[in-house]
């Protein structure tokens, strides 16, 4: 019972970390210099058209105003429009969020597969050659910066072997499916549709690989360190003296115990990836959030970057909440945290 | 882990063997394929306005002129008359065009087209500010609209391309409470050559040639379906040209541009736009207010370096004005990189010795706009003044500009006239009225030059206009109110396959599908 408590106070707990969230994003860019309508009607815009802009979106009111104006809209569904497009913030991130959710999803799920055996073997071989390499692996790809990974990778496998696309979700000339989720490769395997999955996936995995890369050497370090230390405990020396087969040691109880770091820091990297994916998507061509934050940080554009921080704060708010759901299961002598 | 690449590899290759499997177009559909730098944002003709939508307007809709190479035509208009003193336009409209679903583009929609535009107050309408008002186009038959301006104003034909003339029953039956704002958004009511298909933000957006087009076509193999593709970086941009991908990119850096003219198959394109650059001073400030402080800043610039060190192709302003403009002087004489002439200007100023600083304003990011001040820093450096590297965000810089007290020193901006016509270049920039505005952050103020530019405007004699636009120049470059750098060339990269392009230096990304062949071009 305390559990299921735990998790359902945590849940209500965003509400007023959003609030808070919003209240300090409100004013953070709205106290900073900058004519952000001044952008948005032109450079040769009279000051009769800005003040009309200024009264069309509100921004001509008290900005105690604003920001209750702004909260109640938002508990309506009205998440406000863009200065510069005039486009629905909702509308928007209901296109650019599922792009970024399917790129992370997959990358962290490519870091995860492929980091945490690699920490695991890196660890068993300890100071062998299996370990060096793994290590110099690491170090390499959390030193590249992924932009310059990118462009190689488009390079390589875009342009010489013509094995990838060179970027976008989907051939141009392609359709792209009935959105249910907006996930592509998620929206045609539930509409059956396995061409379209085909090459949705052909135009995830390079993108979704090069993400992947510094979030794959911080898991392999960090399972490796876990597991070490896992390792050196008296109670895998009893099991070993007890006979257990040692692939059992390792997998049944080292890795368990080594898995909570792991898990923690996959959370944290997951949270980081979807807010660091914006030089991946712009190389890539992959419409999503990052891109839009970016877009509407340097044009100041009030409502998206509003909008941008509240999905933000409930994806790392959830994110949270499941790493400490895991965790909770992997140990449960931590669940009541 | 080698076992799991393996298999990643093996699953890849799986992945484009399934791929090749779908069947993609129709063998006998000519599909262009456009990379585009940036997202088509909103395709209400009173609202967008930037590269992009441009290209989507004109394809979409059918503005009164239109502008083809370095010329303006008329379009929906057959003939025209002006009154002696261009305060009343009279345009007989060509009586076979067609909106999309068969109804006329009759005077009627002209006028709802154009007090649309003044209602919602959008970006476009700045060109009328002023000078016309809801009651100033009426109609005097189906096919006759006639426009009575508030005040004289010459280059009316020049902003008329900018105005598309919506279909009023599609508005009307999607009106809404926002004029049909947020239909036009991504929906079309025009009667152009194209209408739109896809529309996925931020990711593609699909034009469908209107077989039947009222205007005819200008080949038989154009494109029947345009599909604007948004790369926004450069090196995809040409990665992905290459890769048959795309079939134009749009933003082509210098490196690159030899890469795709090295390549058989492919060309770059790469001509002087009207896209200025400027470094102006603010004439109001501490230093800079004095003539002889802009006289040897601007002779210590190294102007022959910049083509070197930018990282963009560019050509030398003469001046104030572009070459390429009707009424640009080509024989000023501007300042050139000369030491001993900056020095023998600083001696006559209050600070013989310098021992002053000045701050450079750009935009934080844009290298080029740094580069250019570290070539100004360098050669001020040997006069003594420090030159104070201020990135600053656009916003705030467009903010920074709204006063003479908080203007900067100098500032790095571009322009681009709104219409093509000397009175779009010079007078939001250099007439004291328009102070304010980030085109005019020199607070430059000349009672001469305000009289020339404003008598300019009310003048229909074209000849005379140009010798008024010439005396203008003259006394802007005695004021020296700016560096007059260069004017950067736009890269455009072609598969050849295309035929049919031609550079227009007001829309110099902005591509006219309409007017563009296609001869068996490859897809990927």
């Amino acid at each position: 019972m305390l559990f299921r408590y735990y998790f359902l106070r945590r849940l209500i707990l965003i509400i007023p970390l959003l609030l808070g969230l919003s209240l300090l994003t409100f004013f953070i860019a709205r106290v900073l210099p900058g004519d952000p309508v001044g952008l948005a009607a032109g450079p040769q815009a009279t000051q009769e058209i800005k003040e009309a802009l200024r009264r069309e979106f509100g921004l001509d009111q008290p900005l105690p105003v604003q920001y209750v104006t702004y909260v109640l809209d938002l508990f309506r569904g009205d998440w406000g429009q863009s200065l510069y497009s005039r486009r629905d913030v909702s509308a928007d991130i209901a296109v650019y969020f599922p792009a970024t959710l399917e790129l992370t999803i997959t990358a962290i799920v490519f870091a995860t597969l492929l980091g945490v055996p690699a920490g695991m073997i890196s660890a068993i071989y300890r100071s062998q050659l299996p370990d060096h390499i793994t290590r110099v692996l690491a170090l390499f790809f959390v030193s590249f910066p992924a932009f310059w990974l990118a462009m190689i990778f488009q390079l390589i496998f875009g342009l010489e072997l013509n094995w990838f696309p060179i970027g976008r979700r989907l051939n141009a000339l392609a359709t792209p499916p009935e959105a249910i989720t907006g996930m592509y490769t998620l929206d045609s395997l539930l509409r059956l549709d396995f061409g379209t999955f085909a090459l949705s996936l052909q135009h995830l995995i390079l993108p979704a690989l090069v993400l992947s890369f510094g979030s794959l050497a911080s898991i392999t370090r960090i399972t490796r360190a876990s597991m070490l230390e896992a390792l050196d405990k008296d109670s895998v020396r009893m099991e070993r003296a007890l006979g257990i087969p040692y692939r059992v040691i390792v997998t049944k109880y080292v890795l368990r115990s080594a898995l909570i770091a792991t898990v923690t820091i996959i959370s944290l990297e997951f949270g980081w990836l979807m807010a660091g994916a914006v030089l991946v998507e712009t190389i890539f061509d992959w419409p999503g959030m990052g891109l839009y934050a970016v877009e509407s940080s340097l044009r100041l554009d009030f409502q998206p970057i509003m909008g941008i921080t509240i999905v933000y704060g409930i994806v790392f708010s959830l994110i949270n909440i499941l790493a400490d759901f895991i965790v909770g299961v992997l140990d449960p002598r931590i669940r009541y945290g | 882990m080698t076992f799991s690449r393996s298999r990643l590899f093996i699953f890849s290759l799986l992945i484009c063997f399934l791929g090749s499997f779908t069947v993609l177009a129709q063998d006998d559909e000519n599909v262009l394929l456009y990379g585009g730098n940036q997202d088509i944002d909103n395709i209400d003709p009173a609202v967008g306005e930037n590269y992009s939508i441009n290209a989507a307007l004109v394809s979409l809709y059918d503005p009164l002129f239109i502008l083809r190479g370095e010329e303006i035509e008329p379009l929906l208009v057959d003939t025209w008359e002006v009154s002696d003193d261009a305060t009343v336009w009279t345009f007989n409209l060509k009586q076979n065009a067609t909106f999309h679903d068969g109804s006329p583009v009759n005077a009627a929609a002209v006028v709802y087209s154009f007090n649309r535009l003044l209602e919602i107050q959008g970006p476009p309408v700045y060109r009328w500010a002023g000078i016309a008002d809801l009651t100033s186009a009426q109609a005097t038959d189906e096919f006759t609209v006639q426009f009575t301006l508030l005040q004289p104003f010459a280059p009316f034909i020049g902003t008329l391309t900018q105005l598309y003339i919506v279909n009023p029953a599609i508005v009307e039956a999607n009106r809404g409470e926002d004029f049909g704002q947020t239909y036009l958004k991504e929906q079309d009511a025009g009667s152009g050559p194209f209408t739109v298909g896809r529309w996925e933000i931020g990711n593609l957006y699909e034009f469908v040639a209107v077989p039947e087009y009222w205007g005819g076509w200008s080949s038989e193999n154009h494109p029947d379906r345009v599909l604007w593709i948004i790369r926004r970086d450069s090196a995809s941009q040409v990665n992905s040209l290459l890769a048959n991908e795309t079939h134009i990119a749009d933003t082509i850096d210098l490196r690159d541009a030899e890469r795709i003219n090295g390549t058989e198959g492919y060309h770059v394109e790469s001509n002087a736009g009207l896209f200025v650059n400027t470094l102006k001073f603010n004439t109001q400030g501490e230093y800079t207010s004095d003539l002889n402080v802009r006289m040897a800043v601007s002779y210590a610039m190294n102007y022959e370096a910049l083509p070197q060190v930018l990282d963009i192709p560019v050509e030398l302003m003469p001046g104030p004005t572009p070459l390429g403009m009707a009424g640009s002087v080509a024989d000023l004489e501007v300042p050139t990189f000369d030491l001993d002439r900056a020095r023998e200007y600083l001696a006559q100023s209050p600070w013989p010795e310098g021992g002053f600083a000045l701050d450079y304003v750009y935009v934080s990011g844009l290298t080029f706009e740094e580069v250019a001040g570290l070539v100004l820093l360098e050669g001020l450096a040997e006069l003594n003044i420090t030159l104070n590297m201020t990135p600053m965000l656009w916003p705030d810089m467009v903010a920074s500009c709204s006063a003479p007290e908080s203007g900067p020193d100098i500032v790095n901006i571009y322009t681009q006239p709104a219409y093509l016509d000397m009175d779009a270049h010079l007078f939001n920039q250099y007439h004291s009225t328009q102070w304010g505005s980030y085109n005019s952050c020199g607070f430059y103020s000349n009672e001469q030059v305000d009289t020339l530019l404003s008598d300019a405007r009310v003048t229909g004699d074209q000849a005379a206009r140009l010798e008024m636009y010439a005396e203008a120049q003259r006394l802007i470059a005695a004021d020296q109110p700016a560096i007059w750098t260069y004017s950067q060339n736009a890269v455009l990269g072609f598969n050849d396959c295309i035929g049919g392009y031609v550079f227009r230096p007001l829309e110099s990304l902005s591509v006219l599908f309409r007017d563009l062949s296609m001869d068996n071009c490859p897809t990927a």
